[in-house]
């Protein structure tokens, strides 16, 4: 069953560019929607045990794919934002030919992401996240202009860095386990813990898996590429795609395959506080919305590696929910800056004001979106960030609590200092004729909107249900 | 009878408080059906003199909503109801046409419930309880008189609200110490906490009986509030509670002894009382406000028998507080008469209303003379039981006493005789008597007096000794005494007329005290309210309050500009940082893989 998520996606790319005349961007959309959305309602509804069963593609396929509670977050988080940042371009971009192109473009990120998320070999991994990466970077470059073009490029450099990283280290793990596969990697780790070339291997790897995750002091790309992208790119880029390929991969490598090997641990936790001071504070004097959005990326992304690094159950079930929430919450700001940006022409903050009158939807969405990004109850946010708090408490470490708890306060800084420019305020002359954006881009702000809402006021419910099986996992 | 008929005490005047409210016109006639009902089911549970318990669930915990009633509650509760119903009386003819009658009436009906409540509680949160909504509806009686008044009513929140708040930590420390929160159960032991303890219930116990130095409110509300709250509250209810829960918690609770220092701390705090209030009393120039500082230093005769721990001393500390209800509310009731009829308390405006308000000035003379301790009057009494036990305890707290009756006897003299006799003001000349409804209470109240006076052993008897458990037989009060208070009363009245030869007016018949070398002094400064606790708690806390504002605007310039600056600082330099250089961020990379690098092995080598 688990090959579908590879196969529709794929069959889809077929036959949309088979050589045939019609209305090929509508049925595109609709395709991608029905794939995106199908998966993460189908997900919803089957535990991990359901997708064990073999079918009839596999056979032709020799892929180790395995799903647990962990990649069935990830593969929901993946349906919920593709579908917004597809519906988001089909707003923002109006030519035929273009959203066709996106739409491929897309398909082929789902299939990297899918693949990502599924694959139990570190090899396939490392290709599926290439397919993924490689998509990416025409994404950004999708209008072609000279910002997009640099983003993009930047984006390629660094993550070939990462590359060439991430490829040396399977190499190196390749000589211990004579096999790529999670389980026999995880084996010759064990048995060969003190070895200094593992120690390399697993170096070299978490770095380049923090390079694509964008971690500080890795994360010279990410602001630009993310500014730089179309707005449809951004929401995918900033929603899922850079965590699928950096933050699940190394949770799922730090926890399954190399076990809480010496520092690594401490690493995460320095990485991440530091991560999310930066950003935050980078954050805090920019003006341009995406920008401020960009940073704030790398500052919740850091939340997600605090919680990860603390090693206990609380920590790890608290990161994947936050890792969830992100997807969530930045893809709605992102959406919401598309919506700013496709009626003002603009993203520069100081230049705008009092749009909430005009734009009801957008202020309301985006005012959520802040409250879940800052750890406001009853946004989901704020739950995700309580666990991770407590995590960390429980662990002792009190004074990485402390910073997380107040750089929430920044966070609500900036965000709050995008509402008041954007939204509240007096309207100035030259955009008092402006409406709200388009319905492609109000549903899915509005859809995100009540997810967040739901998942925070339902979280008791969603604990037992969902997050406690997911930290059991890890025991 | 039924034991929910105790609740009724305190449903009927809330529900008649919230109609009142609701239907302004009818206030007064639902304010006497009210307080006529409660004096009825007062009268018939005294006269049955039984012991009901009444208990129903409440917060749990031990917290428990009991209500009992016996001898001394129900004694309380006659009293209390009473005065309600007389002040209602007396008021319907002083606050007539007063734009805030309503609101007067209601708080008045909210305040007797409340006191009714906390003296049939049996349980300590439940009578915090009704105390502190006793203490809202003070401030709500004091208020409505102005935006002077509100000042007032503010310095009596902060007083009482101080010393209710020691009532309250005692009532933890005794909970601590005991277990359980329920009154006639607790037996505490007089050690270091239990003496505590008993500090601090009497704190709270004395603060509302209006003792020092808890006392400086009254003389202020005294000029700004409506008179029959002056009458009923800080003159009768408030010296019913508090000597009511002082009694209470020196015999049931920690049952004092003559030979505890406590007991010498009670009769010291009275003996004070006594002397400082009623110096200021003397030299007051105002009928009201002269009448409250009486009220002040009557509750140290109260204090000083409780204190003495002797039966007799105790008996008369509590007749006394029955008499002096009886004849305080109706001194302040005749102040109201006065007021109300010539339009001003000020003793150098007044004079010569005797003929004016025969029936007034009767019922003065009557008062004033149960207060001085002139016998066959009931204040004589009971004072000369409390100097028994002060005479046996130690002379000093007699010789105290005694010359707080030679001041309070002075002062009468004065007052009646500015207010009543000497030369007619003008502006006085058409003055008539007060109305019928004034009148009433008045008489009433002041032929209690006599009655008590004359029939002050059976008024003991079926009132006060069924309160003590022991037994306790009245004897004649000892010649000695009565004679040496016959002595200064007689002194008393040579001083006056002396004084008024001297200064020529019966107003200025005690200015020879007032500007005396070193008294006169004294009192400049205590007429400025340099003694005053409160104002002295008020230059302080105004210190403290400047320092914390001082370190308030420090913390405020560390949130406010310290922070955000640096904040921004720090973010500019981030911003200047990622310049858009591949190199440099390709650097920043691989540096950053280099430490981690090192960290790893760092952590595989320990």
């Amino acid at each position: 069953m688990l090959s579908l998520f590879l196969l529709l996606p794929l069959l889809g790319i077929i036959a949309l560019n088979l050589p045939y005349k019609g209305k090929k961007d509508t049925v595109a959309l609709l395709y991608v929607l029905l794939l995106s959305v199908g998966q993460a309602i189908v997900v919803l509804f089957h535990p991990a045990n359901f997708w064990h069963m073999p079918d009839f593609w596999g056979r032709f396929f020799h892929l180790a794919l395995y799903a647990d509670n962990l990649t069935l977050v990830l593969i929901l988080s993946i349906g919920i934002v593709m579908s917004a940042a597809v519906l988001v371009a089909w707003q923002t971009i109006s030519e035929s030919k273009s959203r066709l192109n996106f739409i491929n473009l897309a398909l082929v990120a789902l299939i990297g992401m899918n693949g990502t998320v599924l694959l139990t070999d570190i090899f396939s991994l490392y290709v599926f996240l290439e397919v993924t990466a490689i998509s990416s970077f025409i994404l950004i470059a999708f209008q072609r202009d000279l910002n997009a073009l640099e983003g993009a490029f930047k984006y390629i450099v660094l993550s070939a860095l990462a590359t060439i990283m991430m490829l040396s280290a399977i190499a190196a793990l390749l000589l211990f386990s004579g096999d790529t596969s999670f389980a026999s990697v995880s084996q010759a780790v064990k048995n060969n813990c003190c070895n200094p070339i593992i120690i390399f291997a697993i170096t070299l790897f978490v770095c380049g898996l923090f390079i694509k995750g964008g971690l500080v002091p890795f994360h010279g790309w990410l602001p630009a590429a993310y500014s730089a992208a179309p707005a449809a790119v951004s929401v995918l880029l900033a929603g899922i795609v850079t965590k699928v390929a950096g933050i699940y991969v190394l949770i799922r490598l730090v926890r399954d395959v190399f076990g809480p090997v010496g520092a690594i641990n401490d690493i995460l936790m320095i990485v991440g506080i530091i991560s999310i001071i930066i950003g935050a504070l980078a954050a805090l004097k920019q003006d341009d919305f995406k920008k401020i959005l960009a940073y704030s990326s790398i500052s919740q992304v850091g939340y997600i590696i605090l919680g990860l690094g603390c090693g206990s159950p609380l920590g790890i079930a608290g990161a994947i929910f936050h890792l969830f929430n992100h997807s969530i919450f930045k893809s709605l700001l992102f959406v919401n800056s598309a919506a700013v940006e496709k009626q003002t022409g603009s993203t520069d903050i100081n230049k705008m004001g009092g749009l909430g009158a005009k734009m009801p939807f957008s202020n309301a969405s985006c005012l959520i979106a802040t409250f879940s990004t800052a750890g406001i109850p009853p946004a989901a946010g704020f739950w995700s960030k309580l666990m991770i708090i407590i995590a960390l408490w429980q662990n002792g470490y009190h004074a990485y609590a402390a910073v997380a708890i107040l750089v929430s306060v920044i966070t609500l800084a900036y965000l709050l200092a995008i509402q008041r420019k954007v939204f509240f305020g007096i309207l100035p002359d030259e955009l008092k004729n402006i409406k709200e954006a388009g319905i492609w881009i109000v549903l899915p702000a509005a859809t995100l909107a009540i997810i967040i809402i739901g998942v925070g006021v339902f979280f008791p419910f969603l604990f037992n249900s969902f997050l406690v099986p997911v930290s059991n996992f890890f025991k | 009878m039924n034991a929910n008929i105790l609740l009724m005490l305190v449903i009927i005047p809330l529900v008649a408080a919230i109609l009142i409210l609701a239907i302004r016109r009818l206030s007064e006639i639902i304010a006497l059906l009210a307080t006529g009902s409660m004096l009825i089911i007062a009268i018939a549970l005294f006269r049955q003199n039984l012991t009901y318990s009444l208990s129903l669930p409440w917060a749990g915990f031990g917290i428990e909503f009991i209500f009992r009633l016996y001898h001394f509650s129900a004694f309380i509760l006659l009293a209390i109801t009473a005065f309600a119903f007389l002040i209602v009386l007396y008021s319907c003819s002083f606050m007539h046409g007063k734009n805030y009658v309503n609101q007067f009436y209601s708080y008045l009906l909210i305040s007797a419930a409340m006191a009714n409540g906390a003296v049939l509680a049996d349980n300590f949160v439940l009578l915090l309880f009704f105390w502190e909504g006793l203490l809202v509806t003070l401030f709500g009686l004091i208020a409505i008189g102005g935006k002077e008044a509100f000042r007032t009513a503010t310095k009596m929140f902060i007083i009482v609200g101080v010393s209710d708040l020691c009532l309250m930590i005692g009532i933890g420390l005794v909970w601590y110490l005991t277990g359980t929160l329920t009154i006639s159960k607790i037996t505490v032991p007089l050690n270091t906490l239990g003496c505590t303890a008993f500090i601090l219930l009497m704190i709270g116990a004395i603060s509302k009986g209006g003792s020092m130095p808890f006392h400086s409110w009254i003389p202020d509300a005294a000029v700004d509030a409506p008179l029959p709250f002056m009458a009923f509250l800080p003159a009768s209810l408030e010296k019913l509670l508090g000597i009511y829960l002082l009694a209470r918690i020196t015999l049931d609770m920690f049952k004092l002894t003559t030979g505890s220092w406590l007991s010498i701390l009670l009769m010291t705090i009275g003996a004070i009382t006594i002397l400082l209030a009623v110096m200021m009393a003397l030299i007051q120039k105002d009928y009201k406000k002269l009448l409250s500082y009486h009220a002040i230093s009557q509750v140290g005769y109260m204090i000083l028998g409780i204190g003495t721990c002797l039966p007799i001393g105790i008996i008369g500390g509590l007749f006394h507080m029955i008499n002096n209800a009886l004849y305080k509310s109706c001194l302040f009731l005749t102040a109201g008469s006065v007021e109300k009829q010539t339009g001003t308390t000020d003793l150098n405006k007044l004079g010569g209303l005797w003929s004016k308000m025969p029936v007034t000035a009767v019922c003065f003379l009557i008062t004033a003379a149960s207060i001085s301790g002139v016998p066959p009057f009931n204040g004589f009494f009971s004072k000369e039981m409390i100097y028994d036990a002060a005479m046996e305890r130690h002379p000093i707290f007699y010789i105290a006493a005694l010359l707080g009756s030679f001041l309070t006897a002075a002062s009468f003299l004065k007052l009646g005789h500015a207010a009543f006799f000497g030369k007619r003001n003008q502006e006085n000349e058409n003055t008539k008597e007060a109305s019928l409804p004034m009148l009433i209470p008045m008489v009433i109240i002041a032929a209690i007096c006599v009655l008590f006076g004359l029939y002050h052993r059976s008024a003991v008897g079926t009132f006060l000794t069924p309160i003590l458990t022991e037994q306790f037989v009245e004897h004649d009060a000892s010649v000695l005494l009565v004679t040496l208070t016959a002595i200064v009363l007689i002194l008393a009245v040579i001083h006056h007329i002396i004084g008024t030869e001297i200064h020529g007016g019966g107003v200025k018949a005690a200015d020879h005290i007032h500007h005396a070398p070193v008294l006169g002094g004294i009192y400049d400064k205590a007429e400025k309210r340099l003694f005053d606790p409160y104002e002295i708690g008020l230059k302080i806390v105004n210190v403290i309050s400047k320092i914390l504002s001082f370190m308030d605007k420090a913390v405020d310039w560390i949130y406010n500009s310290m922070t955000v600056n640096s904040a921004y600082a720090a973010s500019d330099t981030i911003k200047n940082l990622n310049t858009g250089n591949y190199s440099l961020y390709i650097i920043w990379s691989l540096a950053g893989g280099v430490i981690v690098l090192i960290m790893m092995l760092k952590g595989f080598g320990s």
